[in-house]
């Protein structure tokens, strides 16, 4: 255990968990988009930024992927904290006017956003489906596009590979602004314009599963493709 | 450097433009091409103004543009601040700004550097608030509808710390995050284009990248070596993919002499543009230092066969075998080849100047002879000792070698110390942990012998004096300190320098004092048209990316040569500290990842590779360490 203190209250805290985490214990709302407790940290948005003094000085950290270190001082609630999350907000907002969450999380942070209906569905790169599908699912079907010198990309994005997709699903469940869609169509299920065949129940009859992910769930765990074919109901 | 009108280089404010007579400014700005002409220039930085009349708007506009490539768009405040910064400014350019922009333009500036993830989003719009705030008038003038924008096209550049310490200039913040974005292959097509040897690199280079790291002043710089490594192991363990092919041919050919690093990487890169090659290889394997200079425990023959072949599966044809021992361009150009680029290494040790030295003791041998017969498979008969004069990395691959082959008690001789030993950390460490001692400020100067037979050295202890050309403490002798030290072996590993091939006439090539070649440091031409020179033979021994440095270069110089075109000078950043930046954000403290390496006592039962590799998983979050150090420049 270590002890920190955030906004002057003293407090122990375990050895490597973040800044964000322990705010939470205590209550305090710390803001944040692409943040998942299930997930890795990391530190996209900005909206989750605290100040922390590191050699003297007080600088902004993404609450989300610091660490707590012995004797930290944290402060969540200064007038450079606001600002900064404001700002984060603001030129999400400015990018992605129509995405809701993007909206509320504007409103919320004090900027003037318009009342119109929010009907869009952005990509705001938070990467909470690219972490979901390598941490949680293992599969690896999306990254983020490569930027850098000779690689004059307008509008970074997420690259989808359907040769790894398993058509899990997880991707569309996590996103925040319902930019990645999952539809069912008969016997279809359709994520990123890849076109997955379901499986039926062989109890039930009730389709339960792509194929492509029970055999992925069958490469994963040696249980032959046949014995997978009874949904979680009827087991 | 003279008639500045602005400067905020470096947030040190040069002005003057109302007359003002701060006349020159001591300002290490980069050096640009054409003798470093130009009127205005933005980077990192700052802003530098050298004709009044720059229009510092539109000259801020091309510098957001550029670095908006940059961008990499993970944390939401940097591209998302650069787009906002580009609209307001399009709009003030329109004329359809107002004075309320200039302040909102500040404050992204602000909140950018404060909040941005990385290096890059944390120092790249310092010149911009430069340039609002010093040059509010001509922004205001904008506004008022009073002033149209000029220019729209600036030359631009990139650069990193990392990038420009590496002497093949590989984007390795490019590449580092191809792999954070588990892309191991792309990144490793990305590494190929400056370096065709990856995982040979990936095991021995001397990367100077880490120790320019930026992330070293924080905790500890990436572990750059290794991710290039883990790059090509996870294409090798993907089953090998295959170099990019000419897109058309040519008719020209070009002959190579030596297969080392230099050659190989001139071969490929020249055959890539579509030119035939040959290598001329005196040794029976390819690969020159790499194959018969770096013992297996640090390099695994089969990776630096498996990265030759490729290069062979490209076209380019290795003679082995095949010593060049006189070179005429004439006689070469009758079998059809327009060029030639001499890259023969340097593989002759250097005489240490003592006693006993040239008289063929048995139990007498150079290091870089002892690690080709080790290399070549030549059986070596451990002895009870063995002494290896010297403090290099041949040095102590010979030690290190002879601790594998069995040889019981393994000493280093050097005569400076630990502080002067131009041998790599990892190296030294190595070797101490393998149990080969160390012995400090101590030359031989006589070798002892009986029969024909070495039974000794007689030595002498040093101390440090004043530091020498290579701002080195010298050595000198402590006199009557002589001792004398039994041994079975010595090994003289002191430098090398190069076995050249014979010229003559019109046709003979200029060297060096050190019996090097001399060459154009840009064109790397030696003073015989159509033949060229690079590597260790032109710069004496030095390390394998500088010599596969020039071998990309010079493929670039033939080309042009042939094709009659001169070769165009590069910016340069030799004189910026590339570290330095305005102000840093915060940025979490993480060491660096590890890899396992064998343990000792299984690493001296024989010369299995010792040091292990990133898995995917270690490889992406050592990756995610980078802080991108990104540097853009623009100018007219």
């Amino acid at each position: 255990m270590v002890t920190i203190k955030i906004n002057g209250q003293k407090v122990k805290a375990e050895e490597s968990s973040t800044i964000l985490e322990n705010a939470q214990k205590l209550k305090i709302d710390i803001p944040t988009l692409c943040h998942h407790s299930d997930l890795s940290p990391f530190g996209a948005c900005r909206l989750c930024s605290v100040e922390v003094k590191t050699n003297g000085k007080w600088q902004l950290a993404s609450s989300c992927n610091t660490p707590v270190e012995e004797g930290m001082e944290i402060v969540t609630d200064s007038k450079n904290v606001y600002e900064g999350r404001k700002l984060a907000a603001e030129l999400l907002y400015h990018k992605y006017p129509t995405t809701k969450a993007v909206r509320d999380m504007a409103e919320k942070m004090g900027v003037a956003v318009s009342d119109g209906e929010a009907e869009g569905h952005d990509c705001i790169l938070c990467g909470l489906c690219v972490r979901t599908c390598r941490e949680i699912v293992g599969v690896n079907a999306l990254t983020f596009q490569d930027r850098g010198p000779g690689r004059d990309i307008d509008e970074p994005k997420i690259e989808f590979d359907p040769s790894r997709c398993i058509g899990c699903g997880s991707c569309a469940y996590v996103c925040p602004t319902g930019y990645v869609t999952m539809e069912e169509e008969g016997a279809k299920r359709i994520i990123w314009d890849k076109v997955f065949t379901m499986v039926s129940c062989s109890v039930c009859g009730k389709r339960f599963a792509p194929e492509d992910q029970l055999r992925y769930i069958s490469r994963q765990t040696g249980v032959p493709f046949s014995e997978l074919s009874v949904c979680v109901d009827c087991r | 450097m003279n008639n500045i009108a602005f400067s905020s280089w470096n947030g040190k404010i040069v002005d003057n433009r109302k007359g003002k007579t701060s006349t020159s400014a001591d300002i290490k700005i980069p050096s640009f091409p054409r003798g470093g002409k130009f009127s205005a220039m933005m980077g990192w930085n700052g802003l530098v103004v050298k004709n009044e009349k720059a229009d510092v708007l539109s000259l801020t506009l091309g510098y957001l543009r550029e670095i908006r490539k940059i961008s990499c768009g993970e944390c939401s405040v940097c591209m998302l601040g650069i787009d906002r910064l580009l609209d307001i400014l399009k709009n003030i350019a329109d004329g359809k700004g107002n004075a309320s922009d200039l302040t909102e333009m500040q404050s992204i500036v602000k909140q950018v550097s404060v909040n941005s993830k990385c290096s890059f989003g944390q120092s790249a719009l310092f010149p911009v608030s430069d340039a609002v705030k010093h040059y509010k008038a001509d922004f205001l003038a904008f506004i008022k509808g009073e002033k149209i924008i000029a220019k729209k096209e600036y030359s631009s550049a990139v650069t990193a710390p990392c990038i420009d310490a590496c002497p093949a200039g590989l984007d390795i913040p490019g590449y580092i995050e191809l792999i954070k974005n588990n892309k191991p292959l792309a990144s490793l097509d990305l590494i190929r284009e400056r370096c065709i040897l990856p995982g040979v690199t990936g095991r021995v280079c001397t990367h100077p990248c880490e120790d320019a790291c930026v992330r070293k002043d924080v905790d500890e710089p990436i572990a750059i070596r290794l991710l290039k490594r883990a790059a090509s192991d996870a294409d090798l363990a993907a089953g090998g993919s295959v170099l990019k092919a000419p897109a058309s041919e040519k008719d020209e050919k070009v002959a190579i002499i030596g297969a080392g690093p230099s050659g190989l990487a001139a071969a490929y890169n020249l055959r890539l543009m579509g030119y035939g090659v040959t290598i001329f290889e005196s040794l029976p394997h390819a690969g020159g230092m790499a194959s018969v200079g770096i013992p297996d425990y640090r390099l695994p023959t089969d990776i630096l066969d498996h990265e030759i072949n490729l290069i062979k599966r490209t076209g380019v044809e290795i003679k082995l075998n095949a010593k060049v021992d006189s070179l005429s361009l004439k006689e070469l150009k009758k079998e059809g080849y327009a060029a030639v680029f001499v890259a023969v290494g340097a593989h002759r040790g250097n005489m240490m100047g003592v006693e006993g030295e040239d008289a063929g003791y048995d139990g007498y041998i150079d290091g870089v002879d002892l690690l080709r017969d080790l290399n070549l498979g030549k059986t070596i008969e451990p002895k009870k000792k063995v002494v290896i004069v010297g403090g290099g990395n041949v040095a102590l691959d010979c030690a290190r070698s002879c601790a594998r082959l069995g040889f019981k008690d393994v000493t280093i001789l050097y005569r400076r110390s630990r502080v002067e030993m131009p041998a790599s950390d990892e190296e030294i460490e190595g070797a101490l942990e393998e149990g080969i001692a160390i012995t400090y400020l101590a030359v031989p100067v006589k070798i002892l012998e009986k029969d024909g037979t070495v039974t000794g050295v007689e030595c002498i202890k040093m101390k440090l004096g004043k530091p020498d050309e290579s701002g080195r403490k010298r050595p000198v002798p402590v006199k009557g300190s002589e001792y004398t030290l039994k041994t079975d072996v010595v090994v003289a590993a002191i430098g090398q320098k190069p076995v050249l091939p014979l010229s003559k006439g019109k046709e003979k090539i200029d060297v060096t004092p050190w019996g090097t070649i001399k060459t154009d440091p840009l064109t790397l031409m030696t003073n015989v048209a159509g033949v060229f020179a690079g590597g260790d033979c032109v710069t004496g021994p030095a390390t394998l990316i500088e010599a596969l440095d020039m071998g990309n270069r010079v493929a670039r110089s033939i080309d042009a040569f042939i094709a009659g075109r001169d070769m165009a000078d590069e910016i340069s950043f030799a004189e910026v500290d590339l570290k330095k930046q305005r102000d840093r954000g915060f940025v979490v403290n993480e060491p660096a990842k590890e890899v396992e390496c064998m343990a000792v006592k299984k690493r001296l039962e024989g010369f299995d590779e010792i040091e292990g590799s990133f898995g995917t998983v270690l490889a992406m979050e050592e990756a995610s360490r980078c802080l991108r150090c990104y540097r853009v420049v623009v100018w007219e």
